[in-house]
């Protein structure tokens, strides 16, 4: 039988076998779910060969299932993100309710994404883009927290999106009378022009809305917060990455063919810069450690984004590695807030202080991810971000540059305040008995910190997958190493090459040294304690105190124009209005029976009056 | 021949007017006779069904009266087709109510099976008579036995209901009379064949008042816009599984009078402006209005009828893609929304109101019977791989391959509110904690409910996972509903053999 649908069985009897036999004994779940887990990921990477294609026909649409070169970098991410998420899960998860449907949906969950990566037509695409949606909405739910709110928000933007990309599938398909992903780009040239504007967009919509790119972002703070942290972490490492892959498929693909097409591009770029600014700011502003990442998720894949939208070579294969390394990353550090949550009971920094000593290993794997997040050599975020700039800066979008580069030092803030509400600071009485996480939860945590750190030095490991899959894209490049376009690789691009950074960094630094202190002299005020207004007052009871509490106040002060006007409450005004209106609609069900005739006449009468037109 | 069509509607007629006397007999055979007669009729229509597809349409001629002066019955693979859906979701319903009405008196049970059984005899005869004033007879039937089974509560809510849909029924019977007096001062004949055969030869003035008059007729029953107020309350007030066989047969019937009427009777060719234009308006207002719905029964009676203005859309545009889409979106939804009304009637069963708070956390109490809620709302709302995605996706080719995006736009988007209402309560049913105060008291589903509910969950699940499984008979019954002429042909011709 044919490996991948091999794959797919397993993934589906290890869901059952996960929920039914579950019931009977926990040991036997955990077994399971691993089990199938390891099973296919070993089946993947042994036996599925790009070149084996599957096809089959449902209701005459021909549909072909194959893996691609771009398809695999995203299926490195998944599995390896599944697995270890995965043991992580199994202890995390204990003593949480459902734990059954948890597992069962975890594994269909990761057979979406896989099936998504493999699927060659649309609608089979579609199909497990629809099963990764609901399974991650019951993810979402699952914890019975905020549920008609951020679950109706979220299963909200998931059909729009799901349902723009419909609307240009079924296009497609009555068009040219093949769902191929390969031919609707090859035949793309055939649309007519407004199909080719439409087409894209409507395709873009989808995949935007599950990357959490700017005005469909909405609900990425409450599912991400909501969702037990388990899968979080899969949610923002692997499952907004197939928004990414979409948007890449898109951007390269169809996008490049469209006559004026780079419009669409720099609006996309400059989307996903805006998205990274305000999602910076907005996680600089939580209290609370898992809206603080799901923002920061929503601002990372800003960058993702632009370097995909710029799409010269430099710029995808940052966007690329930036996907990777965020997959690892990300779900570090929503592993280290599992963890801390598991520990403690909460994961509000202005709550928990000062665990670097009850929790050491959990602190190492946060300090490693959030230096990767910071993009500080040598790990690994430091080589995308820096290829990045390059890119940007060789295609001429410094604007973009400087907003990307606000986001991206605006990001240390919250990394700081991440690091030090957790780990450092008082240690308060109140959380002394606390532990460090069982060691299920701190191998697979410290594993993913070594990851980015191997990565970091190694880039070469995950660079040449991404190059196939770059040549698969289209890109062209004279011995096929597109790494050395940037100045910070070897030849093998295996290693980093580190002189020209340090040199650089090192002429920022001395350069920012200058004109501060200039800066400085003129505008320091030395104050006196008269200044200090809150000393004469006795705080209360419930007034908290902690050191984190309203941290970077004077930060926000600056900013607080930028983060007025937010999104949501257009949205929830507009979700407003609309259901006034439908509450009015209703009544036009009056409940009388003489009304009902009323309008019987009526629509006798009108449709005489209107017989010539509407017949 | 295994059996002729006309037992189809003579021996549900016939089991109607016996039960009381078999009751007399042995008080039991009221349930059992009704499930007997409905498993006959599935296996009859069913088996009659393959007969017609493999070889040819068979038209009965009753009474020896030959066509086109006498009443004949077709079967063809399209109406064969709905036939089989129909005794078979009657059967279901039988399945479900059979010991659901145990704690009902006997009286009342022998009532709602006698009220059940016309229902299927008529829809089943609305759908394979020949002969528009027979068309008319069971109408009549349908609504009388709907208004009974309405008002089977007996309490003040119910007969209001019941009233209502009393008056609308009415309204509308009259005005399907003027259409049949329009058609037959005309032509001069009431044989479907016949008049569309001789549609050209009528003045086009009176062709379009007598078609205006047959939508209102007919569209009481079809559920379309200004007349289905009597919809929701009727819903709501019936007992569950009747709003199971309202949804799954008689709304079936009366869109299938209509789109017979449509498509033969005034032999329209191309898109129906005024199909597609009533249909976007049901569909709007009553998704609409699901919306802000408190009650679980009276939210799946608007989504009902926002389905039915789908399917009228969906054959208003009147090409064979579009045709197929709107027969698998109805047989989808004939499967679909049953198993909701069914699934939906055990989780409020112990309350009066019928409030969807009331269910708040049921499905810790009753897991089985809420996934298979949860199931029949992914399907309706078109999540693959379930069965509705399979229509959705036939719908918005169809609508593609006619460059209507308006039409795709609009309805994805009116699809959203679908499915902002189906997850709210699913969200109630699974992800809230169940609370003494507001939650009911859950009550044990009965084996035979659970059973019906299987199956239909069975058939969601075949359907999704493989939609080749019924394409093929759905596809037969779109060419047959396009090839007017074939019908005129069929029916004419065995008139004049016979004279030969």
């Amino acid at each position: 039988m044919e490996t991948i649908l091999t794959i797919f069985i397993i993934f589906i009897a290890g869901a059952t076998g996960t929920y039914f036999l579950g019931k009977l004994s926990g040991i036997l779940r955990s077994v399971i779910f691993i089990t199938t887990l390891l099973v296919t990921s070993w089946l993947f990477f042994t036996a599925v060969s790009p070149d084996v294609i599957i096809e089959f026909e449902i209701m005459g649409i021909l549909m072909s299932w194959g893996l691609t070169p771009l398809a695999y970098v995203f299926a490195i991410i998944v599995f390896g993100l599944a697995i270890i998420i995965g043991i992580y899960a199994i202890k995390a998860m204990e003593g949480q309710r459902s734990l059954n449907f948890f597992f069962a949906n975890f594994l269909l969950s990761v057979m979406a994404m896989f099936g998504i990566l493999i699927s060659n037509d649309l609608i089979s695409f579609f199909i497990f883009w629809e099963i990764m949606s609901w399974s991650s909405y019951f993810m979402v739910v699952l914890n019975h927290k905020d549920v008609q709110r951020s679950g109706i928000t979220y299963i909200i933007f998931c059909v729009i999106g799901a349902y723009a990309m419909m609307m240009a599938i079924m296009i497609i398909y009555s068009y040219s009378g093949s769902v191929m992903i390969g031919d609707f780009i090859s035949n793309f040239h055939a649309f007519s022009l407004g199909m080719k504007w439409l087409l894209p967009i409507l395709l873009l919509i989808g995949f935007a809305s599950k990357a959490a790119l700017m005005p469909l972002h909405v609900w990425a703070p409450g599912a991400y917060s909501n969702s037990p942290m388990s899968y979080t972490a899969l949610f923002s490492g692997a499952l907004s990455k197939m928004g990414v892959y979409g948007m890449v498929i898109v951007m390269i693909m169809i996008v490049q063919q469209i006559p004026d097409g780079y419009w669409i591009k720099e609006v996309i770029a400059w989307l996903g810069g805006i998205t990274s600014a305000i999602g910076t700011l907005w996680a600089i502003k939580q209290d609370d450690a898992k809206r603080m990442l799901a923002y920061s998720s929503v601002a990372q894949l800003g960058y993702i984004i632009v370097g995909v939208a710029i799409g010269t070579p430099l710029a995808m294969m940052s966007g690329l590695f930036l996907a990777v390394m965020h997959g690892i990353f990300k779900s570090t550090l929503f592993m280290v807030v599992g963890a801390i949550e598991r520990q403690t009971g909460t994961s509000n920094f202005t709550e928990v202080t000062g665990l670097i000593r009850k929790m050491p290993w959990t602190f190492l794997a946060a300090l490693m991810s959030i230096i990767a997040l910071a993009g500080i050599p040598p790990l690994g975020g430091f080589i995308g971000k820096w290829m990045l700039y390059e890119s940007l800066m060789g295609s001429n979008h410094y604007l973009l540059i400087i907003v990307i580069f606000f986001s991206s030092t605006a990001a240390f803030l919250y990394c700081y305040k991440f690091l030090f509400g957790f780990f450092l600071g008082q240690e308060e009485k109140e959380w002394s008995h606390v532990k460090e996480a069982p060691a299920m939860m701190v191998v697979p945590m410290i594993i993913m910190a070594i990851l980015t750190f191997v990565l970091g030095v190694f880039p070469g490991l995950i660079l040449k997958p991404i190059n196939d899959g770059m040549q698969f894209l289209g890109y062209v490049s004279t011995d096929n190493r597109f790494w050395e376009m940037s100045t910070i690789f070897n030849d093998w691009g295996n290693q980093v090459v580190m002189e020209p950074i340090v040199y650089t960094i090192f002429a920022i630094f001395l350069f920012f040294l200058i004109f501060l202190t200039l800066k400085g002299y003129k505008n320091t005020r030395y104050v006196t304690t008269k200044d200090i207004s809150s000393s004469g007052e006795i705080p209360r009871e419930d007034e908290n105190l902690t050191f984190i509490t309203g941290f970077m106040q004077p930060f926000f002060r600056a900013v607080a124009p930028v983060m007025k006007r937010q999104i949501d409450k257009y949205y929830t005004s507009f979700g407003k209005g609309l259901e006034a209106l439908f509450d009015f609609t209703r009544r036009i069900y009056t409940g009388n029976g003489q009304t009902y005739a009323l309008y019987f006449v009526i629509f006798v009468i009108l449709l005489l009056m209107f017989r010539d037109s509407l017949f | 021949m295994v059996g002729s069509p006309v037992l189809l509607i003579a021996i549900p007629l016939l089991a109607a007017f016996l039960i009381p006397l078999f009751g007399m007999v042995w008080k039991e055979s009221v349930r059992i006779v009704p499930g007997l007669v409905l498993a006959y009729l599935t296996y009859l229509s069913a088996s009659l069904y393959i007969e017609v597809i493999n070889t040819d349409t068979i038209v009965e001629i009753i009474a020896g009266w030959r066509p086109p002066w006498g009443i004949n019955l077709v079967f063809s693979p399209l109406t064969g087709f709905l036939t089989t859906i129909m005794t078979f979701m009657g059967f279901i319903v039988w399945l479900y109510s059979y010991r659901f009405k145990r704690n009902v008196e006997f009286e009342a049970a022998k009532k709602y099976f006698i009220f059940l059984m016309l229902l299927v005899a008529g829809s089943v005869g609305i759908v394979i008579t020949g002969d528009i004033f027979n068309q008319f007879v069971f109408i009549e039937i349908v609504g009388i036995s709907a208004y009974a089974l309405t008002a089977f509560y007996t309490g003040r809510d119910s007969a209001e209901a019941a009233f209502k849909y009393l008056i609308m029924g009415s309204l509308s019977a009259s005005a399907l009379l003027i259409a049949i007096i329009i058609i037959y001062s005309q032509l001069g004949t009431l044989n479907m064949a016949e008049i569309a055969a001789n549609i050209d030869n009528m003045n086009p003035y009176y062709r379009i008042i007598a078609m205006i008059f047959f939508i209102i007729g007919i569209g009481v029953e079809a559920e379309i816009f200004p007349l289905n107020g009597w919809a929701p309350d009727a819903y709501t007030e019936a007992p569950g599984p009747v709003g199971g066989a309202f949804s799954g047969i008689v709304a079936k019937a009366g869109i299938y009078a209509m789109v017979r009427m449509m498509f033969t009777l005034f032999d329209i060719a191309g898109p129906m402006k005024i199909l597609i234009v009533i249909g976007l308006i049901t569909l709007i207002v009553a998704e609409t209005s699901a919306l802000r719905q408190e009650k679980l029964k009276r939210m799946l009676a608007y989504s009902s009828i926002g389905q039915m203005g789908l399917v009228l859309v969906a054959f208003g545009m009147g090409t064979k893609a579009g045709v197929f889409a709107a027969l698998f979106l109805m047989l989808n939804h004939a499967i679909t929304k049953p198993m909701l009304f069914l699934s939906g009637s055990f989780l409020t069963f112990n309350t009066t109101e019928k409030y969807i708070k009331q269910i708040t956390g049921m499905a810790k109490k009753m897991p089985v019977v809420s996934i298979i809620f949860v199931l029949g709302a992914l399907a309706i709302t078109g999540f693959p791989p379930f069965s509705g995605f399979w229509s959705k996706m036939a719908f918005l080719s169809a609508a593609a391959d006619e460059n209507l995006l308006f039409i795709m736009a609009t309805i994805l988007i009116i699809s959203i509110f679908e499915v902002v209402y189906y997850f709210r309560v699913i969200n109630r049913l699974f992800f809230f904690e169940y609370d003494d105060k507001i939650s009911v008291e859950p009550h044990k589903p009965g084996f035979n409910g659970m059973i019906a509910l299987f199956v239909l969950a069975f058939i969601v699940l075949m359907i999704g996972f493989y939609p080749s499984s019924v394409t093929g008979f759905i596809d037969l019954a779109a060419d047959d509903l396009l090839n007017t002429h074939q019908y005129i042909d069929k029916v004419l011709q065995l008139g004049q053999t016979i004279i030969q």
